[in-house]
């Protein structure tokens, strides 16, 4: 829907204030610090987006999918549900929402059961354990969680907006800049920011990237710079990361160390 | 959860449809009445989809929009497997109203209930939904006199008379020709033919296009309008489904609405043109000149309301409660 993101239930409910964020997440990081948290996040990221696209879907489809996975623990501990649980049901409701289809329950379990094998290996020794009848269960308590607000605006169309503006024929510009919205959503700037000022933060770290000089046109957007510069400042602290990380190595003693729910099932 | 169960309390249980039970029920931290829609998930054949899509497509939606000719979603909650949705509770529907022979309705009633109507779609439309299911009992209203378009894919709606037909015959009367014709294609046309027919639906006091078939139901537009050439609307011939008909004439509108002035008919042409991108849209039609001419649509409060309504008690079809299975509360404030 293209509705008006200005009365939209992302803009009144699910621009969070930072604060709030760090408030919800206190459980877990008492357990975990803050970039092992991250690690944590990234690292389910990167599931939901293999999976995704194991499953052939769009990428607005995956990246609605990860605004479910991060607004769900934006509310809730890790503990609550199991993140390799809720990342396949965050992808099955995303897929309904954003009219795609459904995915039939075979193929989503099957698909998660391969990938850990085929690609996740190095973090899962066992296989995917969970039946479709829990990560059913799991979607209803995923729509409870998420407030019943199912529309995500993403940064994709206004990337193509403004590029639109900037008027020339900018495919590498455009490449970049779609890959760095890509790269933002394993950070917290799609709880925190406007989808449009994230996409003109990362159209700004593709120009410095590529050295190109578009000052003139950024001088002429009538936007609160003080928050592109915030948005970026926390996608450059994810290349930061990214340089020093290796997730192969780290992430089994993460995942080991990440709060668990208690029982096998959630709730 | 179990909050929930407190701050809703049963009144009375309003209808049930595919795949949603609605209740009329009390909030009780504001003490307003809300009609609570109860989700059916869970069943075997569900299951494998998990939640509903169309339960999914309402909530996804409704929860983004905020107009007041819509109706409102107010809360959703969870209960054990069970999604309920909290609407605005409406008194009464247009099809009540239609029917209702005892209340009479002038020309400033007829376009306070077609401009709600259009303000409500065209806010819909300006966010890219169609609503595709318009018909009077979808137009609902409440005791100030507020119509809002809603959905509750309810084959029975409270308060309207049972009938023989089904879900899908009564739709098919609003039904526009490309889609009898079998258009995959469409867009707001088919809203805005459905409002032509209620419109004419309001003025005549009787479905205008009561189609027993879908074959039946386009004879009988060409009966009332006369049969679409290619001339009159180019591209029809190459609809999927289209059948050769026997031409007739068309009766001229100012025959069928003897009552109505030319500003009216005017407004009804346009809703019911043939061509759909000659059709007129929500915002073409609130700027034509039946509008803004007197007499002025009849103001909210004045608007006539079945006798049981305006008397603040149920019809009696209604006067059921014995059946009810845990006991609903009565209302308890009857007293005036």
């Amino acid at each position: 829907m293209a509705g008006n993101f200005w009365q939209s239930s992302h803009f009144q409910q699910w621009i969070l204030d930072k604060q709030d964020l760090i408030r919800e997440r206190q459980h877990d990081l008492a357990i975990l610090a803050e970039e092992e948290y991250q690690k944590i996040l990234i690292f389910f990221s990167n599931f939901i987006q293999s999976l995704g696209e194991s499953l052939k879907l769009r990428q607005q489809v995956i990246a609605t999918a990860t605004v479910y996975f991060k607004r769900f623990y934006a509310r809730n501990s890790l503990k609550c549900v199991d993140p390799l649980l809720l990342s396949p049901t965050c992808i099955f409701l995303a897929s309904k929402v954003e009219e795609f289809g459904v995915i039939s329950n075979n193929r989503l379990v099957q698909t998660c059961q391969a990938i850990v094998k085929n690609k996740f290996s190095y973090a899962y020794a066992q296989e995917f354990p969970y039946r479709f009848a829990q990560i059913s269960e799991c979607e209803f308590y995923l729509l409870e969680n998420l407030d019943c607000c199912l529309i995500v605006y993403q940064p994709y169309r206004p990337l193509l907006l403004l590029l639109q503006d900037i008027g020339q024929e900018e495919q590498q510009l455009l490449g970049l800049a779609w890959r760095i919205v890509n790269d933002s959503l394993r950070t917290d700037v799609c709880l925190l920011y406007p989808p449009y000022l994230i996409a003109i933060s990362c159209l700004q770290i593709a120009c410095v990237v590529l050295q190109k000089d578009l000052k003139g046109w950024f001088a002429e957007l009538n936007v609160d710079f003080e928050k592109v510069q915030e948005i970026s400042r926390y996608i450059i602290a994810l290349f930061e990361l990214w340089k020093s990380y290796n997730e192969k190595d780290e992430i089994k003693t993460l995942l080991n160390k990440m709060p668990k729910p208690k029982v096998q099932q959630p709730r | 959860m179990e909050e929930y169960l407190r701050k809703y309390e049963k009144i009375d249980f309003l209808g049930e449809g595919q795949f949603a039970t609605v209740y009329k029920a009390r909030d009780v931290d504001t003490d307003t009445v809300v009609a609570v829609k109860k989700i059916k998930v869970g069943t075997a054949a569900d299951a494998k989809d998990g939640i509903n899509r169309t339960a999914l497509r309402e909530i996804k939606l409704l929860q983004e929009l905020h107009h007041e000719n819509i109706i409102g979603l107010i809360d959703v909650f969870g209960y054990k497997s069970n999604i309920s949705l909290v609407f605005d509770f409406m008194d009464t529907d247009l099809e009540v109203i239609v029917k209702d022979t005892s209340i009479v309705l002038v020309p400033g009633h007829i376009k306070a209930y077609i401009l709600m109507t259009l303000q409500g779609l065209e806010y819909l439309h300006m966010n890219w939904i169609l609503h595709r299911d318009l018909k009077p009992n979808n137009l609902l209203i409440n005791s100030q006199g507020i119509l809002k378009i809603g959905d509750f894919g309810l084959a029975k709606v409270y308060g309207s008379p049972s009938r023989i037909n089904t879900h899908q015959v009564v739709t098919r009367w609003y039904r526009c020709p490309e889609l009898l014709f079998g258009a995959k294609l469409y867009g707001v046309g088919v809203d805005m033919w459905a409002i032509g027919c209620i419109l004419a639906e309001l003025l005549l006091r009787v479905p205008f296009l009561p189609g027993d078939s879908d074959l039946d139901q386009l004879s009988r537009i060409f009966q009332a309008l006369g049969t679409p050439t290619e001339q009159t609307w180019p591209g029809v011939t190459s609809l999927k489904e289209y059948i050769q008909y026997k031409p007739f004439p068309g009766t001229p509108l100012n025959h069928i609405f003897t009552a109505a002035g030319d500003d009216l008919l005017d407004l009804i042409a346009g809703l019911l043109a043939y061509d759909p991108s000659k059709r007129v849209t929500c915002t073409q039609a609130l700027k034509m000149p039946y509008f803004s001419n007197k007499p002025a649509p009849t103001p909210g409060p004045s608007l006539p309301l079945p006798y049981a309504i305006q008397n603040n008690q149920k019809p009696s079809l209604k006067r059921k409660l014995g059946d009810l299975p845990d006991g609903a509360t009565q209302p308890k404030r009857l007293l005036f």
